[in-house]
């Protein structure tokens, strides 16, 4: 070939490149005068929405006996099941064979005996709590097994005590759901003052644990001289236990955790209320409280004084964390990310719960349900890693007591934001009087951490810990929300929270605010690039080619 | 409203009735579940045949021990019973003694057994704490691996799973601690050195030289 034909050619392949580079496809292109049609998200046909109310136990609501123990109508979509409550009040040991058979407690979960100070109630109280992993791995595949939801297929790895069960962890055969004892949160734990009172910790688990029993009165050591404060150089190792003994003088709002690498350990969701009450004579409290939530058999004094009664647990989760219990199997693995790797100084709060799940599952167990010029007692206590500013819609409520210890009238604060720093625990009043102070009348009030991350999902909003003060009058039979149908829909639908759906994609708006389209791609253009590319590869073979040859 | 179990328990419930306090003594010859105290059996089948058994074949002493102890031979585990596989013949009639070492609870269950005779297809033995307690079961002539195992949430996860096999069953089942690999394995750091290096270094440089090689022989 001559060298003149061979600089046209380089030319050409010059031109070709060029064009090639003109013509490259890019990911982003700008729109034209027409944007890009909306296109439709909403999950409704791939199967993402549930039911806002499952209404699984409808009888489970109305006010009832069960071995002789009076148990408050729930007016909640999700009440917790009577016969535990019957089971909490009476003795795992007191009561009907038939009545332990509808729960999934041991015989020997809270053991209640002896009316030491003659008062017509038992004071010898031996409580059983295990540890139990929820959304936790399996090596036989790709699944999470004894599964919890937080919110609508939000599955985060989770720690609770639980009591002491018998049986099937599985809710049944044809699941990988837990039973609906293994839950989160910890159960609130309920004692008389002056009850001798044992906790006895069952690790089931495959880590070390203890139990810290944070503000109740409780001796530094045990009667035998063994720790009696929970505290990390006394682990509770795998397939031991340990009971912790105390006599508790003071009544009060305290709590209970894992002190075992704390850090971590109350981040998986080790901690819970844990409640002593006024001693009164025939006083039988309900010494488990499943989920926390309404008190359906309040203790004596609490009945005197209040119509109603809610346990309000506050925790958050990191996903990082969580995900450690699920990304292995191997246990020493499993510690040494969670020890050593894991730095809670580098991390972030990703899901927030109260009383164990996010919005809007909050709106079936952990609704505050209560009718118009009624006296509501609230128990909270901040177990999240960071304080949080409670806020409650429409209402101004009065704290009674800080960790525990009554505040003396003259120091009650009435108030719309309550700070609680975390570990703290506040009681509080609630008032539902319409009188502008306490209350701005009937509705279906929020109530949410105003600290905005607790407000969402993993940054997904309306998620965390919002949950509703609902008026009687605004809530249906299945104890669900009127007038929020619309919006229950749209968040009862896992690919809400998946980030698959925009927010307000609804009516008129469906179009407006829904879900921007993509440009489709120039078919055309595509192939002009292809060749161009193409033929400027090729021909530069063919020089590159035709040059070796020339030299030899 | 409950789950099919729940009616299987509060059957066996009814059934056994007034000796409960006593269960231990009083296991035998009852069907569905059995409990005291210490612990619970649920479909033990000491004497009925399976349909296709004319006869007990042979009749086994099975010690199975439960334990955290029992796992320190497999690394990364931390729950596993003495031993991971039991084989018997068609027809077996098996004695089972269970003997929790821990002080926790620890089951035993196993799957896939005739719906006729063990209700949910499952004999599930539980203790509540330390102690031991005693069950048997007739197996049928099917030759087949039967699941065992502990049901609590991480039990079988960290190594508390084995198989039992009736005439020398129908394959492994995976993720048994030291005997079948697991479905999702986890992943370790390989341990390179120096030398690893140097090798694999090495051999891409010889592995480059081939072809030079093989030209200067032709010539």
């Amino acid at each position: 070939m001559i060298p003149k034909k061979r600089y046209l050619l380089i030319a050409l392949v010059a031109a070709l490149a060029g064009t090639a580079w003109w013509l490259a496809p890019s990911v982003l292109e700008k729109g034209d005068a027409l944007a890009p049609a909306t296109v439709y998200t909403r999950s409704a046909e791939t199967g993402g929405t549930e039911k806002p109310c499952p209404n699984e136990h409808p009888e489970w609501r109305q006010a009832q006996t069960i071995d002789g123990v009076s148990i408050d109508e729930a007016l909640s979509c999700d009440p917790d099941n009577p016969y535990d409550i019957a089971a909490a009040v009476k003795g795992t040991n007191n009561v009907s064979m038939a009545t332990l058979m509808q729960t999934r407690m041991a015989q020997d979960a809270v053991v209640k005996k002896d009316d030491l100070d003659h008062d017509g109630d038992p004071d010898v109280i031996d409580i059983k709590l295990e540890v139990v992993e929820l959304n936790g791995a399996s090596p036989d595949g790709e699944f999470l097994i004894n599964t919890f939801d937080i919110a609508p297929g939000i599955r985060p790895g989770l720690w609770v005590f639980a009591p002491k069960s018998q049986g099937m962890a599985l809710k049944n055969f044809f699941t990988m759901q837990a039973n609906p004892i293994l839950r989160a949160p910890s159960p609130t734990i309920r004692v008389e003052e002056g009850d001798k009172v044992t906790v006895t910790l069952e690790n089931i688990h495959y880590l070390p644990h203890t139990i810290h029993l944070h503000g109740v009165d409780h001796p530094f050591m045990t009667a035998a001289g063994e720790d009696n404060d929970g505290m990390e150089e006394h682990a509770v190792f795998p397939g031991s236990s340990h009971t912790y003994e105390m006599k508790p003088r003071h009544a009060g709002t305290m709590l209970y955790h894992c002190h075992v690498q704390t850090a971590q350990h109350m981040m998986m969701g080790l901690s819970g209320i844990f409640v002593v009450e006024e001693n009164k004579p025939n006083n039988w409290v309900q010494t488990f409280n499943i989920g926390a939530g309404q008190v359906r058999h309040p203790s004596v004094k609490v009945k005197e004084d209040y119509s109603r009664e809610f346990d309000l647990l506050y925790q958050s989760l990191d996903k990082k964390l969580s995900a450690i219990i699920q990304n292995a199997n191997d246990v020493r693995l499993i510690a040494k990310r969670m020890s050593r790797e894991y730095n809670i100084t580098e991390s972030h709060e990703n899901y927030f719960l109260l009383n164990g799940h996010s919005f809007p599952y909050t709106v079936r167990d952990g609704l505050i349900a209560a009718g118009e010029n009624e006296k509501v007692k609230l128990r909270i206590a901040n177990a999240q890693r960071s304080p949080m500013a409670l806020h409650i819609h429409g209402h101004k409520v009065t704290v009674t007591a800080t960790d525990g210890a009554e505040r003396p009238e003259v120091a009650r604060e009435t108030r719309d934001v309550l700070d609680i720093a975390p570990a703290q625990r506040l009681d509080v009043d609630l008032l539902t009087v319409n009188d502008g102070l306490h209350s701005y009348g009937p509705g279906v009030w929020m109530f949410h951490d105003h600290a905005s991350n607790g407000e969402t999902t993993d940054g997904m909003e309306p998620g965390g810990n919002i949950s509703l003060l609902g008026y009687q009058a605004y809530l249906d039979a299945q104890g669900m929300p009127k007038m929020h149908g619309e919006m229950l829909d749209v968040v009862f639908d896992k690919n809400y929270y998946a980030k698959n759906q925009p927010p307000w994609a609804q009516g008129d708006f469906t179009e407006m605010l829904g879900e921007p389209g993509r440009i489709a791609p120039n078919v055309l253009k595509l192939v002009a690039f292809g060749l161009a590319s193409g033929a400027a590869l090729g021909f530069l073979v063919y020089l590159i080619f035709t040059g070796y040859r020339r030299r030899q | 409203m409950m789950n099919a179990r729940h009616t299987t328990i509060v059957a066996g419930l009814l059934l056994v009735g007034g000796v409960l306090p006593s269960a231990h003594a009083e296991m035998m010859h009852h069907q569905g579940m059995m409990m005291d105290a210490t612990g619970m059996i649920m479909n033990a089948n000491p004497d009925r045949l399976p349909r296709d058994c004319p006869q007990i074949s042979e009749t086994v002493e099975l010690t199975i021990r439960a334990g955290h102890e029992h796992a320190k031979k497999f690394p990364g585990k931390m729950f596993a019973y003495d031993r991971q596989e039991w084989k018997v013949k068609p027809c077996a009639k098996i004695n089972i003694t269970f003997i929790n070492d821990d002080h926790v609870r620890h089951q035993m269950m196993i799957h896939g057994l005739p719906g006729y005779l063990y209700p949910e297809g499952m004999l599930h033995l539980e203790l509540f704490g330390h102690g031991q307690l005693k069950a048997s079961l007739i197996l049928p002539s099917r030759k087949k691996t039967y699941l065992v195992h502990c049901e609590l949430p991480q039990h079988q996860e960290k190594g508390m799973k084995a198989q039992l096999k009736v005439d020398g069953g129908d394959g492994d089942l995976p993720s048994i601690p030291g005997l079948t690999e697991p479905v999702r394995a986890d992943m370790y750091p390989v341990d390179w050195n120096r030398q690893h290096i140097g090798m694999v270094l090495f051999s891409i440089l010889i592995g480059t030289l081939a072809p030079f090689l093989f030209r200067l022989k032709k010539k």
